[in-house]
């Protein structure tokens, strides 16, 4: 009798998962769908569900010059260097925070909150400026430098949940056992936190990898655009937007963060457990 | 102590590698733009933005520059007009980042020039063309008796229509705005399918064709007096124009009564309209198997002019590009050398091939002498700015005239929206 | 707690270990922060950007935005919507995750992907997709509206305020779950099946278990994903500056982020945006203070 309900639930559950997948699926479906389509199919009265009769005029478009790999390759090139940076330096700062207690500790928290709180609409005014002043403009440092910024704060927050999410009786174990105190924390502690470093990193990547307002005053240089700024070359108002092209182009865009997904997701869910439990 | 200590040590140094071979790899600053304001040598970059400047005038205007002043370059750099004003913002107020030469749409440039963002070219105008250049594009870029923008091209929008609908519904071109009117509006009643079909395709937001029915009822956006500038929608004349908008908003049009402009191919070739106001080059796109409808409804395309109340062409918006000089530019007299070739009559020729309305009105009969030529010269030669008020941009940016007319669209009193909308822009047009 | 860390001690090493991230958001953060509260007593629009002297106005920038009835409005709208579309998220994301634990694996995984997808899809392309979804005229939701024999031809799902907001809040809500539902759900493999297994034995109904059991565990998370929906859709900007530009009314429409982009950039009023950006910022410290002080005592605790 107790696997009556279960089955009901798992029935039930079953079907708003359905449910779920075609919501979440959809918008992405009809991008997919519109990347194939000529540009009087796209928008018409009768919808193409399915590309039938479509062609790959648009990725066409897309892939000539070579502005697109160019600009593929400066957003993969900032992106991860954001990623690496920003995981390199909320690390270091979750271990201090959570693995010390020292004065200020609790207002750097707040601070870092707060941090998160500002609107930063119009804040790339007076980051222009300040990159002028360092003569990062067009570089891919000072780039990096305000998407570090930009990251950092919710890196730094979660990722001191997963350090202290690992019992520090982990690490006297181990030195018990006769490892070094440095051999303690690489052998034990941080195998635990690779999963946390995964899951903020995805999370600063898709920051990154979709961000185009400073991106657009910082790399004013053709030649250093990065895949957003990239896709508004198809938005000419006075020639019409190339719709076609836009969807072809996103679902390019879309494709490494779904690799970089794929390739950590087994991690991450773990990852973000350990975590978030104690952020 | 020591363990930790070293730990840390590990963990700095580890960062500051990654730091550092990862990015350190790109580090090119051209800092070559020496202060020196002597016409020396130097690489002179032009802002030109989106696809409108047809290639044959880019290779023309670098070959020539680059030919009459040695040892220089000029670099083309493509922007989009996406971004534009972020972009010009923070660039132009750069002293190593800014461009020489920008292009920047006409309803821009006031903001741009009352803010000092540009030079000024009063004492080059009469080279640049004088009294032959497009009069109110240099209006629009005059403050005080300086001139800062001059006209790079214009274009302004003219009327498409269906050749097969105004004949089955016996009508002919008309030639003045009460009949363009009551074709609109005969146009829906002869075809009450699809519902949503337009004898006049017009969607709420577009106050810039709006504009025109305004200016040809004697109306205005906003007027000067003692250099104080009023919303002027609630004039008697430009509630007039605001009701013939309503007219054909109620009557003729089965666009969104919310929606905007773009894409006006796309109910054109659903057979959706029998008249619409739209720049020249969308027939491309019309005849276009990817976008258009080149086997069906492209084959009836006929254009005129809107015409006005008293039957020359109505008074629409003009719509272009002004080219000026970056203030912050250190090379201002390579920077006019520049400017002086783009509006020079081989350049400007390039342009009105390609179908733009040059800056210079001398060269206007370049552009052809088919219908959709002469549309383009008559629409264009009665044509008007937007205010050239310092805070024009406000008004724009915090879209009280789109609300105005999508109120219309939807059946709201004129006087009382005209007045409403006066009250908001008064607070904006002085800057 | 396990969290039986090397006890408080007089350290440099802390603070050193700090530095790599403060230099970063001090060199990336701090002159731009200082300048914009400089900004926002002064009079400082595009004029000044190139270069003429600024003027000190003191707080009239702030006079300004207090005494417009319109900016609280706005205000109003902004704390509704914002509170609606982080609940919505909310229950939908964790709910979505509750679910996952019951569904058989080939569909979890289906919906993983679905997420997953979602969550992937560029800005730009997702809203162009919503937006033509919702269109009037040619719009998918239309369409089989009227196909399934109801009268939505040519029905503008912006028109109305209220329906502008709903359709908002659907894009918003869809773009915002994958990371609440795949966050919280990693939170939940971290509940122990013992436990549950236990209470199931003491005839724990689903109710009592999902409250005694699985919310004390996940709390953490949920707290710190419901403060980010908090931040985030107080901010909510390009979903409704686009959804403006198809349609609807501004004036009507209006929240904090695309007020402040109105008056600031695109107006070139840069002092006022300076302005209304502070007191944004004091609206979320106020909003989430809740929040705020919960955690702070958590971490007290912890010392």
């Amino acid at each position: 009798m107790a696997r009556a309900p279960r089955r009901s639930l798992r029935i039930t559950a079953n079907a708003l998962g359905v449910v779920a997948f075609v919501l979440a699926i959809f918008p992405v479906y009809w991008m997919v769908n519109s990347s194939f389509l000529p540009r009087n199919k796209i928008r018409n009265p009768v919808p193409t569900w399915v590309p039938l009769g479509g062609d790959l005029d648009n990725y066409r478009t897309v892939f000539e010059g070579d502005q697109f790999l160019n600009a593929m390759k400066m957003s993969l090139i900032v992106t991860i260097c954001t990623v690496l940076v920003a995981l390199a330096f909320a690390f270091v700062a979750a271990v201090a925070l959570s693995r010390f207690r020292f004065r200020g500790r609790m207002s750097f928290i707040v601070t870092l909150l707060v941090i998160q709180m500002i609107p930063v609409e119009g804040l790339f005014i007076s980051q222009y400026k300040m990159l002028e002043a360092m003569d990062l403009l067009n570089t891919v440092i000072g780039l990096t430098l305000l998407y570090v910024a930009l990251v950092l704060p919710f890196t730094v927050w979660t990722l001191r949940g997963f350090v202290s999410g690992v019992p520090y009786e982990l690490e006297e174990a181990a030195m018990m056992d006769g490892c070094s105190r440095v051999q303690a924390f690489f052998r034990v502690t941080f195998p635990l936190l690779a999963p946390g470093l995964v899951a903020t990193g995805v999370f600063g990547f898709i920051q990154a990898w979709n961000e185009f307002t400073l991106a657009l005053v910082v790399m004013t240089k053709e030649d250093k655009e990065t895949l957003p700024l990239w896709l508004t070359t198809f938005a000419d108002v006075n020639r019409g937007t190339d719709w076609g092209g836009i969807m072809a182009g996103s679902t390019l865009i879309a494709v490494p963060v779904i690799i970089f997904f794929l390739v950590v997701q087994g991690r991450m869910v773990g990852g973000l457990t350990s975590g978030a439990v104690k952020g | 102590m020591r363990i930790k200590k070293t730990l840390a040590g590990a963990a700095l140094a580890t960062l500051a590698l990654t730091t550092l071979a990862a990015c350190g790899s790109d580090s090119d600053s051209d800092g070559d733009n020496s202060g020196d304001s002597a016409p020396k040598a130097a690489d002179i970059r032009v802002w030109l933005n989106g696809a409108d400047t047809p290639q044959e005038a880019r290779d023309w205007l670098k070959k020539t520059f680059e030919d009459q002043n040695p040892g220089s370059t000029l670099t083309i750099e493509e922007q989009e007009w996406d971004g534009l004003v972020e972009r010009l913002t923070t660039a132009l107020s750069s002293d190593s980042e800014t461009p020489d030469v920008v292009e920047i749409g006409n309803t821009q440039a006031p903001t741009f020039t009352s803010a000092g963002a540009f030079s000024p070219m009063t004492d080059q105008l009469d080279e640049l063309g004088g009294d032959d250049l497009l009069q109110g594009f240099v209006d629009g870029a005059t403050i005080d008796g300086e001139t800062y923008a001059v006209p790079y091209y214009a274009g302004s929008k003219y009327i498409f229509y269906r050749k097969d609908l105004l004949e089955k519904a016996g009508l002919e071109v008309p030639t003045t705005m009460d009949e363009f009117v009551d074709a609109a509006v005969a146009l829906k009643q002869d075809n009450p399918k699809p519902a949503n079909f337009s004898g006049f395709w017009f969607p709420g937001q577009d106050w810039r064709n709006g504009a025109a029915f305004i200016w040809d009822a004697g109306g205005d956006l906003a007027v000067e007096s003692d250099g104080e500038w009023t919303g002027s929608l609630s004039s008697a004349e430009s509630v007039a124009g605001l009701e013939r908008a309503q007219q054909l908003f109620l009557e003729a049009s089965g666009a969104p009564k919310d929606g905007n402009e773009a894409d006006p191919w796309t109910p054109f070739c659903a057979g959706e309209v029998g008249m619409m106001s739209t720049p020249g080059w969308v027939k491309g796109l019309i005849e276009d198997p990817e976008t258009g409808c080149p086997d069906t409804f492209a084959k009836e395309i006929g254009v005129f002019a809107l015409p006005g109340s008293d039957g020359a062409p109505a008074p629409v918006l003009l719509g272009g590009s002004d080219i000026a000089i970056a203030a912050k530019s250190a090379n201002q007299e390579l920077a006019q050398k520049a400017v002086a070739l783009m509006l020079s009559e081989e350049y400007q020729t390039i342009l009105a091939e390609n179908g733009l309305t040059p800056a210079l009105n001398s060269l206007a009969p370049l552009l052809g002498d088919d219908e959709f030529a002469q549309a383009t010269i008559a629409a264009a030669s009665n044509a008007k700015l937007t205010p050239a008020a310092p805070g024009w941009a406000t008004v724009e940016g915090s879209r009280v005239l789109e609300d105005l007319f999508s109120a219309l669209a939807q059946g709201g009193d004129p006087a009382e929206l005209a007045a409403d909308a006066d009250e908001q822009m008064n607070g904006q047009l002085n800057g | 707690m396990t969290d039986t860390a090397p006890r408080p001690r007089r350290s440099p090493l802390p603070y050193a270990l700090l530095v790599p991230a403060v230099a970063a958001l001090v060199l990336a953060l701090g002159y731009p922060l200082v300048r914009q509260v400089v900004l926002s007593f002064q009079e400082f629009g595009l004029a000044q950007q190139f270069g003429r002297p600024p003027e000190w106005v003191g707080l009239d920038n702030y006079k300004a935005l207090i005494t417009d009835d319109y900016l609280w409005v706005v205000t109003l709208r902004s704390i509704v919507f914002c509170l609606v579309n982080a609940v919505l998220t909310m229950v939908i994301g964790v709910g979505l995750a509750l679910l996952m634990r019951q569904m058989s694996k080939g569909v979890r995984i289906l919906v993983q992907t679905g997420l997953l997808l979602a969550w992937a899809m560029p800005i730009v392309a997702s809203l162009t997709v919503w937006q033509w979804l919702f269109d009037t005229n040619y719009g998918v939701i239309n369409y089989l509206l009227t196909q399934a024999g109801l009268d939505f031809e040519g029905h503008s799902w912006l028109l109305r305020p209220l329906s502008f907001f709903f359709v908002a809040t659907v894009i918003i809500v869809w773009m915002s779950v994958p990371f609440v539902a795949f966050t919280v759900y990693a939170a939940l493999t971290q509940v122990s099946d013992d436990l549950i297994e236990a209470a199931e034995i003491d005839g724990a109904g689903p109710t009592a278990r999902l409250r005694h059991i699985i919310f004390p565990t996940i709390k953490p998370v949920l707290m710190v994903v419901g403060i980010l929906q908090v931040i985030w859709d107080l901010r909510v900007f390009s979903q409704i500056y686009i959804l403006q530009k198809a349609g609807g009314s501004t004036h009507d429409t209006n929240l904090l982020g695309t007020y402040i982009y109105r008056l600031g950039i695109g107006t070139g009023e840069f002092g006022m945006a300076a302005a209304v950006a502070i007191f944004m910022l004091v609206l979320t410290v106020a909003l989430t203070s809740p929040y705020l002080r919960v955690m702070l005592k958590q971490e007290k605790e912890q010392d």
